[in-house]
């Protein structure tokens, strides 16, 4: 039998947790300014630099990027897919903390996941969710159906671009779309481990990252 | 955390996954309506249990199983009052739904599950926000006990299960019940509707004929009861030829009790006349000039 003590401890252990793998996923979290459009958000694909972010986030100029430790520096575009709305610039900084992939392709619906982004300006702000179902969307390019992840945790602008990461703190998806508010869409993350590899400019094509291991 | 614990995070994530598996291969797409589908749940192998509203035809309903495979159904029975409704389909063909043992309590972790979609499984998480009830419905219905979560709602989850952590029903989401907020009606009273609609195809609730208004009974009253009771329905009016009539019910009574049970109010009034009471001799309690007298009065149906 598991007594109330044990439950007791289950929860408080499940309540650091969650904190460290918010902590964790921040600073892998950047905040990307486009000169037109609002920020949004994006993630650290490698530690020499990559960002990875919705395409409608960066807009027709230069953006900046802003990390978590304040830093602030102009990026370059190196590649961008409108069709699946994503971005990847280039910033002149190395050793960053990367993000961790997670490997899209086995996800299941009611998996917990976390959403981070800078909705309405709050920075780094985290929301709650599960994947609410698998299923597709209709682009307007040569793909014609991809496809995206459903979740119930909230979105609001300025979450475009962020990651949705599962239990371990892996990227499992980019924010992308959001639908009434109380819908969020995220591109999975095998799809933009595609678009990073094909633009050329990853040193490493990591197909899957293992997470890294929670340490309290 | 050293290597030998396990990460409560990715235990509770794998769990959830698991429970929207588990449940969800008794959820089943309920084709019955112009827009979008609905969702039902597997009651037995061969009955699918539904909300009422979403049931805009009576003939070509299609059910889609999990598998993608279809089947015909036909309706078994219909409660607009808790608005479920009971599909049976021509052959024995989805899995069965498990029902929790346990009550929900406010603050449990829940999942609402639906498949308006042949795509795959829908999930939303969220917790038992509150517990309310009892609640009047449009055509004589009363739902004693109902739950809010803060689960969205999504298009079509109307007829799902709200399920627990580990995958048990805890009752029927259904937007037809409050203006279109989400409702769940607990598992206990939907299944008790789903066996009175597969035994008789609609619930019976019953009728007296009579208009009454709550009041206070006095402290005498009450003693003269032998029962603290602060109040009853004082009978204001009868029908002719009503099952109250008959039974020698008269303007002036306070009812106070149906069934040997205390009645207190209107709610607790309609509660008592459903079921089996329907169509029987029952005893009526009331209190005529101070004292109590009981009647006996065959309850109608409405």
């Amino acid at each position: 039998m598991i007594g109330a003590n044990d439950v007791l401890k289950f929860s408080s252990l499940l309540a650091e947790e969650m904190a460290a793998l918010v902590r964790r996923v921040q600073s892998s979290l950047v905040v990307v300014r486009g000169r037109r459009y609002g920020a949004g958000a994006g993630i650290i694909w490698d530690s020499d630099g990559l960002i990875l972010t919705n395409n409608h986030v960066v807009g027709r100029q230069t953006p900046f990027v802003l990390l978590g430790d304040d830093r602030e520096f102009e990026a370059r575009l190196v590649a961008r897919d409108p069709e699946i709305d994503l971005a990847l610039l280039q910033i002149p900084a190395q050793d960053l903390p990367a993000a961790s992939i997670a490997d899209s392709n086995h996800l299941k619906v009611g998996e917990l996941v976390f959403a981070l982004g800078h909705p309405w300006g709050q920075r780094g702000y985290v929301t709650r969710g599960v994947v609410s179902a698998l299923s597709q969307a209709q682009t307007s390019g040569k793909r014609g159906r991809i496809p995206i992840i459903r979740t119930d945790a909230p979105l609001a602008p300025g979450n475009s671009g962020g990651p949705l990461v599962n239990a371990a703190g892996a990227v499992i998806g980019i924010n992308t779309l959001i639908v009434g508010g109380d819908q969020g869409v995220a591109i999975p993350s095998y799809l933009a481990s595609e678009f990073v590899a094909s633009s050329g400019f990853a040193k490493h094509f990591v197909k899957e990252r293992e997470p890294a291991e929670a340490i309290i | 955390m050293s290597d030998t614990q396990v990460n409560p995070l990715t235990e509770l994530s794998e769990a959830m996954a698991e429970a929207v598996a588990k449940a969800g291969a008794a959820t089943v797409l309920v084709d019955a309506r112009r827009r979008m589908p609905a969702s039902g749940i597997g009651y037995a192998s061969d009955l699918i249990l539904t909300a009422d509203h979403v049931i805009e035809r009576d003939e070509d309903i299609k059910i889609v199983l999990p598998d993608g495979s279809e089947v015909r159904a036909q309706v078994a029975g219909r409660d607009p009052g808790t608005d479920l409704a009971l599909l049976r389909l021509e052959r024995a063909a989805t899995a069965v739904a498990q029902s929790a043992a346990q009550e929900a309590r406010v603050g449990q972790l829940v999942l609402a599950l639906g498949r308006p979609t042949p795509e795959g499984i829908q999930a939303s998480l969220g917790m038992v926000s509150a517990i309310g009830g009892p609640v009047r419905t449009g055509r004589g219905g009363l739902i004693e006990r109902y739950l809010r979560t803060d689960t969205i709602p999504y298009p079509g989850f109307s007829g799902g299960p709200l399920v627990d952590t580990a995958g048990y029903v805890v009752g029927v989401n259904t937007s037809g019940l409050a203006r279109g907020a989400s409702l769940t009606i607990p598992v206990a009273l939907a299944w008790q509707v789903a066996d009175t609609l597969a035994q008789h195809g609609h619930v019976r609730r019953g009728y007296l004929g009579l208009r009454s208004q709550p009041v206070e009974i006095s402290e005498a009253g009450q003693r003269a009861l032998g029962r603290q009771q602060a109040t009853g329905l004082l009978v204001v009016g009868v029908e002719n030829k009503s099952p109250a009539v008959e039974g020698g019910l008269i303007v002036g009574d306070i009812l106070v009790g149906v069934a040997g049970q205390p009645v207190a109010d209107h709610d607790e009034l309609l509660s008592r006349l459903t079921g089996d009471i329907v169509g029987k001799p029952t005893p009526v309690q009331v209190l005529r000039g101070g004292q109590p007298q009981t009647l006996t009065v065959t309850v109608g149906e409405r």
